[in-house]
C-alpha cells in the first residue's frame, strides 16, 4: 500500500491510519481550523464505532472547544443522523468521526455544513487553506465554552422523519420477518429500535453490539454479507438489511438469501419514491440505465453527475429532485428526509414496497429492468487515464461521449465508464449492456486498451 | 493579535505547561505535552485526570484524554477536583500517575498542566527533564487501533478523600469550630460542603460558587488579600479562624479570630508546631526563604531544619533522600505544606486540619498561639537583573557581610544571631529576589543596605 494512501488530506476532509499517521495533534488541529471556519457558534460531533473514535472525538472536540464552539457531543449514531439533526438545529456544522467502509485500522472527519450537508468542494477547499496557514482561532478562557451531551433527540428525529414519508400502519401490519446485520457499526441499537419499536417488525440481528470490532469487511458487499444471506434464507425471513459502520450505505438481501446487486437496491428505492412524490431523478454517471428505464415510467427526467455523493447532493438540490444516489456504492439519497445517503429511508421504503404491493422483495426485485453489468479496477499510473480516453475515443466513433468525470460512452442500451477514483489511487471502469453477449464483447475490448494503454 | 502576545503568556519548563490560555498557551502544546507526559509513563495502570472550575479546563480535559488514549493510557476522569485529591486518588486506585489541570493561584485567563506520577507524587527533577526532553523531540509513542485507550470517570474520590482524612484527624473534636472559609471559586468549596454535610462540620463558605471565568478576587494567597476579603467577616461571623484556599486547593492561608490577617509564612510554623510531637520524623524541609521562626519552633520540640534550595522541585527531591519516619513536615513560605501522614502532596485542606487541631489541643485563640511565638518582621522585595553582575554581587554581598554565617546553596544567604537575608536570581523572571527577616524590629536599613548593593552592580 502506497505510504502516501496512510494519510490523505484533502477534499474529502482528512481519513488516515490512526496512531502513526492520524495524530490527535492533527484531529485537533482540524477540528479548530473547521471551528475557525464555521466562525464559532455551536458544532455538532457524534462517531461511529472504531475503537479509535473516542480518542479522536476528544481531540476534535479541543479543536472546536480552543477554536470558541460550543459541541454537542451525540455519541455513536450513524452519520444520516449526525447530519440531520446538525441541520435541523441549525447548527454552524458538523462533524462525524468515521471511516465509512474502509478497515478499522482507519478513521476520517466527514465534514458537514450549517443545513447539515457534506462540504462541497469550495467549503473544503476553503477550510484546508486555513488549517495549512494555521490560521486558527485562539478563544481567552472568557470565550471558551462547553461540551453538551444530547444522545436521544438526533436518533427520534431521524426517526420520525423517515416515517412521515411510509405507510407505518400498513407495514406494521404485516408484522415482517427481517434479519439485520450492522457490523457492530454506528446503526448497531439505533436499527434493531427503528424495525421493532418504529416498523413492527420481528427481527433476527446479527452483529448489533457496538463494543466489538467488525466482524466483517466493512463494506456491505455480496463477498461479506454470506453470513447475513444465510441467516435470511434459513430463519424464512422476508428481507435482510446489511449496514456499513457509519450507517449510511444499505445492502439488501432477498428472501432466498441473495444479497441484491446495489443498482438494483437505488432502483428499487427510485421506483418507490417516485409512486409518492413529484420531481426528477439525480444519480451518478456509473449508475445503471435501469433508472432512466424507471423514470421515463414515470415521465421523470433523470439527472446524471460525477461520481461522489457531494455532486449528487448538490444537483438534486439544484433541480429539486425526488431522489438521488449512487448505484455502485448502495446509496439512496432522499431530500424529502436529507439530503444525505440514507440507509432508514432505504429500509422504510422497502418494506413500504413490500406491504402496499403484496410482493416479495425477490419479485419486486424481478420486475426491474434488467441488464448485465461489469465492474473493474486498475491500479492508477498518472497519465493513463488522458490516454486510454483518447485511445477509447478512437475505437468506438459512434459512442456519444459524456467527459464530464473521465469519459463515458453511450449507446442505446448499453454503456461504458472509465474515471479514476476520487478515494483510492486506482481507475474504475463500468460497463453496462442489456445483452450479455455485447457486454462481453465490449468488456474484453475495453480490458485489452487498458493493458495496452498501462504498458 | 492575540491577547497578551508581547508579554510573558506561555512557560514551558520543567515545571510543566503554563500559559494565558488562547494568547499563549494553545491546544495544540496541551496536546504535544499530554502525548509526551504519555509517553513517559508505560501503558498498563491507569491515568487519573481532573481539572479545577476555569472554562479553559473544559478544553485542555479534552486535548489531555485524547493525547493519553492515543498513547495506550486507560484515563480515569474525576472532573473537577483538587489537586490533592486528584494525586490521593493516583495512590488509591493504583494509577500509573496523573495529571491536574489547573493554574492554581493565577489568574482566570491562566492555565497550566501539572504532572504526578505513581503513589501521586510530584515529579523528579530528571522525571520531568525527560518529559520536556519528549516533548521537544516530538516523537510520541502514539499506539494503533487495536491498543487506543479508554476514558472511565470516577465519582466518589472526594469522599474517599475525605474518609483519609478522617483516619488523621479527630473531626469529632474539630467539628466545634466556628470557621470562615474563601474558597477563591475554586475546588475546596465541594469539599468543604461535603464536610458540613457528611461530618457536620460548620464551614461558612465564602466565594463558594465554582466559576469558570469570574473569579470573585485574584486567587493568590497573600495576606493582603485575605485583608479585603476574608478577615473582615471574622468578627461579625464570631468566626474562631478563617482560611482562604487556592484555586487547587493545594495551599492555605489564614486569617484570626480578631479579624487579622495572618501572613502564609505562618503556616508551615503552625503545622510543624503541631506535627513535631507527634510524628516518628523530628525534620522539617523547607527553602532558604521562608521564616526563621521555623527553626524556633522545631527547637522547641527538638527537631531539625533542613533548608534547600528555593522552588518545589528542590523540596520533592530533597523529601526523597530521606525515609519518610525521619520528616515531620515540608513546605515553603508560601502557605504550601505537605506531610508524611498524606504521603506528602501539598494539601491545603490538610493543612486547615492540622492548624484546627493545634488550636483544638493548645484550648487557645489562634491570635493567642501566634502572639506566643517569637516575633519576625520580614521584607521581600526584588530588583531587575543584568545577569553578567551576578557573580560579582555575590562576591560583594559576601565581603560586605562577612560577618554572618554564609550558605551558597541557592544564591547566597546570611545568618545572624537576630537576623539574616537571602539573595537570589529567580527561576521563572529576570530578577534578583531579596528577603530579609529581623526578630521584634523591622529589617528595614538592612533591605535598603542589601537594595543598593544590587542596584551597583
Amino acid at each position: 500500500m502506497p505510504r502516501a494512501h496512510l494519510l490523505k488530506i484533502g477534499v474529502s476532509g482528512i481519513r488516515g491510519v490512526v496512531g502513526e499517521f492520524l495524530t490527535p495533534a492533527l484531529a485537533a488541529a482540524f477540528g479548530q481550523a473547521f471551528g475557525t471556519y464555521v466562525g464559532g457558534g455551536t458544532v455538532v460531533i457524534g462517531r461511529d464505532t472504531r475503537s479509535t473514535g473516542p480518542m479522536l472525538q476528544h481531540a476534535v472536540q479541543c479543536g472546536l472547544l480552543a477554536a470558541g464552539c460550543e459541541v454537542v457531543d451525540v455519541g455513536v449514531l450513524p452519520t444520516p443522523t449526525i447530519q440531520m439533526y446538525s441541520g435541523a438545529t441549525r447548527a454552524r456544522g458538523g462533524i462525524a468521526i468515521t471511516a465509512s467502509h474502509n478497515p478499522p485500522e482507519y478513521n476520517a472527519l466527514k465534514l458537514f455544513n450549517q443545513q447539515g450537508l457534506f462540504f462541497n468542494n469550495y467549503e473544503r477547499a476553503e477550510l484546508i487553506d486555513l488549517w495549512h496557514q494555521s490560521a486558527f482561532e485562539h478563544a481567552p478562557n472568557r470565550a471558551i465554552r462547553t461540551v453538551r451531551q444530547e444522545f436521544a433527540a438526533p436518533k427520534q428525529l431521524h426517526m420520525e422523519r423517515v416515517l412521515r414519508h411510509v405507510d407505518v400502519a400498513a407495514i406494521r401490519a404485516r408484522r415482517f420477518r427481517v434479519a439485520l446485520d450492522a457490523v457492530n457499526g454506528a446503526g448497531s441499537l439505533m436499527t434493531p429500535e427503528f424495525l421493532t419499536e418504529r416498523l413492527g417488525c420481528e427481527l433476527t440481528a446479527i452483529s448489533v453490539d457496538p463494543t466489538k470490532p467488525f466482524p466483517r469487511e466493512a463494506e456491505p458487499k455480496p463477498e461479506s454479507l454470506t453470513e447475513i444471506a444465510a441467516l435470511v434464507r434459513d430463519s424464512g425471513c422476508e428481507i435482510g438489511f446489511a449496514l456499513d459502520p457509519d450507517g449510511d450505505r444499505l445492502a439488501v438481501i432477498d428472501e432466498t438469501g441473495t444479497v441484491l446487486d446495489n443498482d438494483d437496491v437505488l432502483a428499487l428505492a427510485v421506483e418507490a419514491a417516485l409512486e409518492r412524490l413529484p420531481g426528477d431523478v439525480v444519480v451518478n454517471l456509473t449508475t445503471s440505465s435501469a433508472v432512466d428505464d424507471i423514470a421515463a415510467r414515470f415521465g421523470r427526467k433523470v439527472w446524471r453527475t460525477p461520481v461522489g455523493e457531494a455532486n449528487v447532493v448538490e444537483r438534486i438540490q439544484a433541480v429539486k429532485a425526488a431522489i438521488g444516489g449512487e448505484g455502485s456504492s448502495g446509496g439512496i439519497i432522499f431530500p424529502a428526509v436529507h439530503l444525505c445517503r440514507d440507509s432508514y429511508s432505504g429500509i422504510a421504503m422497502f418494506l413500504g414496497r413490500m406491504a402496499a404491493t403484496g410482493l416479495k422483495i425477490s419479485e419486486l426485485a424481478a420486475r426491474l429492468p434488467h441488464y448485465h453489468r461489469r465492474i473493474g479496477k486498475s491500479a492508477y499510473q498518472h497519465g493513463q487515464l488522458s490516454a486510454l480516453m483518447q485511445t477509447l475515443e478512437d475505437e468506438f466513433p459512434d459512442a456519444q461521449q459524456d467527459r464530464t468525470d473521465g469519459l463515458k460512452l453511450n449507446w442505446p442500451g448499453r454503456w461504458i465508464h472509465v474515471r479514476s477514483s476520487n478515494t483510492e489511487p486506482v481507475l474504475r471502469y463500468a460497463a453496462e449492456s442489456k445483452d450479455m453477449g455485447e457486454l462481453d464483447a465490449m468488456w474484453s475490448r475495453v480490458k485489452e486498451l487498458l493493458d495496452r494503454s498501462g504498458r | 493579535m492575540p491577547a497578551g502576545t508581547g508579554s510573558k503568556t506561555l512557560r514551558i519548563s520543567s515545571v510543566g505547561l503554563r500559559g494565558v490560555v488562547g494568547g499563549g498557551l494553545t491546544a495544540a502544546h496541551v496536546i504535544d505535552f499530554a502525548s509526551a507526559f504519555g509517553t513517559l509513563i508505560e501503558p498498563g495502570r491507569p491515568l487519573c485526570l481532573g481539572r479545577d472550575p476555569r472554562a479553559s479546563g473544559v478544553m485542555m480535559r479534552e486535548g489531555v484524554i485524547a493525547a493519553l488514549m492515543a498513547c495506550g493510557h486507560e484515563v480515569i476522569d474525576l472532573g473537577i477536583a483538587s489537586s490533592p485529591i486528584i494525586q490521593h486518588t493516583i495512590r488509591r486506585m493504583g494509577a500509573a500517575g496523573g495529571i491536574s489541570i489547573t493554574a492554581s493561584h493565577n489568574t482566570a485567563e491562566w492555565n497550566a498542566l501539572k504532572f504526578f506520577g505513581g503513589r501521586g507524587s510530584y515529579l523528579s527533577t530528571a522525571e520531568s527533564n525527560e518529559l520536556l526532553d519528549i516533548y521537544h523531540l516530538r516523537k510520541f509513542d502514539y499506539h494503533d487501533w487495536t491498543a487506543v485507550g479508554h476514558l472511565r470517570e470516577h465519582a466518589g474520590a472526594v469522599d474517599e478523600y475525605l474518609e483519609e482524612l478522617a483516619r488523621v484527624f479527630e473531626f469529632d473534636l474539630l467539628r466545634q469550630f466556628r470557621v470562615v472559609v474563601d474558597c477563591c471559586n475554586g475546588t475546596s468549596a465541594p469539599i468543604l460542603r461535603r464536610l458540613n454535610e457528611r461530618y457536620g462540620f460548620q464551614f461558612i463558605l465564602i466565594n463558594g460558587r465554582m466559576e469558570g471565568v469570574h473569579f470573585a478576587h485574584d486567587p493568590v494567597i497573600s495576606a493582603e488579600t485575605i485583608d479585603l476579603q476574608l478577615a473582615p467577616l471574622m468578627l461579625p461571623l464570631k468566626a474562631d479562624i478563617g482560611f482562604q484556599f487556592d484555586v487547587d486547593s493545594d495551599r492555605v492561608g489564614i486569617a484570626t479570630e480578631t479579624g487579622r490577617p495572618v501572613s502564609e509564612e505562618m503556616i508551615l510554623p503552625l503545622i510543624a508546631d503541631w506535627l513535631l510531637p507527634r510524628g516518628s520524623g523530628d525534620r522539617v524541609i523547607t527553602n532558604l526563604s521562608s521564616t526563621r521562626l521555623i527553626e524556633d519552633v522545631a527547637a522547641r520540640h527538638n527537631g531539625r531544619v533542613v533548608r534547600v534550595p528555593v522552588g518545589r522541585q528542590a523540596a520533592i527531591d530533597a523529601l526523597s533522600n530521606y525515609r519518610k519516619e525521619q520528616i515531620a513536615v515540608a513546605g515553603e513560605g508560601t502557605g504550601a505544606v505537605m506531610m508524611p501522614q498524606f504521603e506528602f502532596v501539598y494539601d491545603g485542606i490538610a493543612s486547615m486540619f492540622a492548624i484546627l487541631s493545634l488550636l483544638r489541643e493548645r484550648g487557645r485563640r489562634l491570635s493567642e498561639i501566634l502572639d506566643s511565638y517569637p516575633k519576625y518582621i520580614m521584607r521581600k522585595g526584588e530588583a531587575a537583573l543584568t545577569s553578567t553582575g551576578i557573580p560579582d554581587l555575590m562576591a560583594a554581598l559576601q565581603a560586605q557581610f562577612s560577618d554572618g554565617r554564609i550558605d551558597m546553596t541557592d544564591g547566597l544567604r546570611v545568618d545572624w544571631v537576630d537576623r539574616w537575608f537571602h539573595v537570589r536570581v529567580s527561576q521563572t523572571e529576570p530578577i534578583v529576589r531579596i528577603i530579609c527577616e529581623q526578630k521584634d524590629t523591622d529589617p528595614s536599613s538592612l533591605y535598603e543596605e542589601l537594595l543598593e548593593t544590587v542596584r551597583r552592580q
